[in-house]
């Protein structure tokens, strides 16, 4: 079995390197789109006191908590063919998949956050109130403090997103050479008791989970050094 | 002059500032005393404008001229001459000012030191000195020196009558201690409760208090220093 891991690894097969490509590529981009969205709004609801916060709070804690399968129903309800935008024709593929994970990922880095922003927040504002420094300014200088828990949080993002398997399963369809990845490919395979691939496949996804906590340590301790 | 009319102040329905009036004369040095929780921080963040009073008005206050010391001020994680340079942003002397306000709370010997890195009296020098960088006509200071060592509580007062002195400006300032009230302040004003107490010359105040409440709070102080006085 071992030799069969190493061959995949090392050998010329084309649809392990095919899936792990799929996989990076759509945990990339759905990280991407998820930290544009997710981080500004998370300062925004951190860093201001307003009526709603309480509920706009309660909101994002729920979506955070939203079960994969659900939110991949939602785009596959969104996307399918009598679906309000089955025009686009885009069920069962890559981008659909990256549509799901934002979906699930955004609320998550929007949460984490704003706790963050909500923690310094208040103390930064006091202290640049005080010395005249305007709003824009505030909100930037806040933003810089975060930037180290921020890169935590972007890099938690990409962890979820190529852990995934659920809505990723339901809007991209496991097709082969097109849209099975890491996780889903997994699934099937110990499901037709084909454990060389999975156990390939799981080695990667675990060197890719330690690269990312390495990677987390390796900027805390700098920042601890600098 | 600074004018304030019917404040108030209410949390949790528990009214923290109640203060039908009050006046800070312009270029004056005002000292506010009291337990922990009688409305000092409270006064001051209303003065500051961080906290909106409930009921009431402030006349005479102009922000823009306005500087204030928070009791726990943030400092960023740059380094202790950038954390003074960027409330000086606009100016075209903004290092020269900095390195001279450091200079002055004697920190000059720090400005390459992560701020964030630094003791709790060291930070806040710091942050007093990125206050004292700039000019303000008037100087709001929750607790300016209660990190400090003595030693250090001294450098500050010092540097605080002399910014004043130069600046001609108002001053107002928190303080736990009746003997740092005596040394900088020219008129004390206690508050408990919310409320103002007795309000006077520094030196009339702390020296021969009126109403009991102020006398029970400055009991202690005051029997120190008869001590120290006979002998």
């Amino acid at each position: 079995m071992i030799d069969r891991i190493l061959d995949l690894f090392f050998g010329p097969n084309p649809e392990f390197r095919q899936i792990v490509a799929v996989t990076l590529r759509m945990s990339l981009f759905s990280t991407l789109i998820s930290t544009l969205l997710g981080v500004p709004l998370g300062v925004l609801i951190g860093a201001n006191e307003f009526r709603a916060k309480p509920l706009v709070s309660r909101l994002v804690d729920t979506l955070m908590g939203i079960p994969p399968v659900v939110g991949g129903l939602v785009v596959f309800l969104l996307l399918s063919r009598s679906g309000p935008l089955g025009s686009l024709k885009l069920l069962y593929t890559v981008t659909a998949m990256v549509i799901a994970q934002v979906l699930l990922i955004t609320p998550i880095i929007t949460g984490m956050a704003s706790n963050i922003v909500s923690i310094r927040a208040p103390s930064i504002r006091e202290t640049c109130h005080g010395l005249g420094i305007p709003p824009g300014r505030r909100l930037w200088y806040t933003i810089l403090e975060c930037r180290v828990p921020f890169i935590s949080i972007v890099l938690a993002g990409f962890g979820r997103a190529i852990a995934e398997v659920g809505a990723v399963q339901m809007v991209g369809g496991n097709i082969q050479f097109k849209t099975r990845t890491m996780t889903t490919a997994i699934m099937m395979q110990s499901n037709m008791g084909y454990f060389d691939l999975a156990v390939a496949l799981g080695i990667v996804l675990l060197i890719i989970s330690f690269t990312i906590n390495s990677l987390v340590h390796f900027i805390q301790d700098m920042e601890r050094r600098d | 002059m600074i004018e304030i009319a019917d404040l108030r102040v209410v949390m949790a329905d528990r009214t923290i500032l109640d203060l039908p009036r009050l006046e800070i004369h312009a270029g004056r040095r005002y000292g506010l005393i009291g337990e922990n929780g009688s409305g000092k921080t409270t006064l001051l963040r209303v003065l500051a404008g961080t906290l909106l009073p409930d009921a009431g008005n402030i006349r005479g206050l102009d922000p823009r001229t306005m500087g204030y010391l928070p009791q726990s001020p943030y400092v960023f994680s740059f380094n202790v001459l950038r954390n003074v340079v960027l409330a000086l942003q606009e100016s075209p002397t903004a290092e020269k000012d900095a390195l001279a306000a450091l200079e002055k709370v004697g920190m000059a010997s720090f400005t390459r030191h992560r701020a964030d890195r630094l003791s709790g009296g060291e930070a806040q020098r710091v942050a007093l000195a990125r206050l004292l960088a700039k000019a303000h006509q008037v100087l709001l200071l929750d607790e300016p020196s209660s990190a400090t060592d003595i030693r250090g509580m001294d450098a500050i007062e010092q540097v605080l009558l002399d910014y004043w002195e130069s600046n001609a400006c108002t001053l107002v300032f928190s303080t736990h201690s009746p003997a740092q009230a005596l040394r900088l302040a020219q008129e004390v004003i206690y508050l408990e409760d919310g409320q103002i107490v007795e309000m006077g010359s520094a030196d009339e105040l702390l020296r021969s208090p009126k109403h009991p409440k102020t006398r029970a709070f400055l009991n202690h102080w005051l029997i120190d220093q008869q001590i120290n006085h006979s002998a």
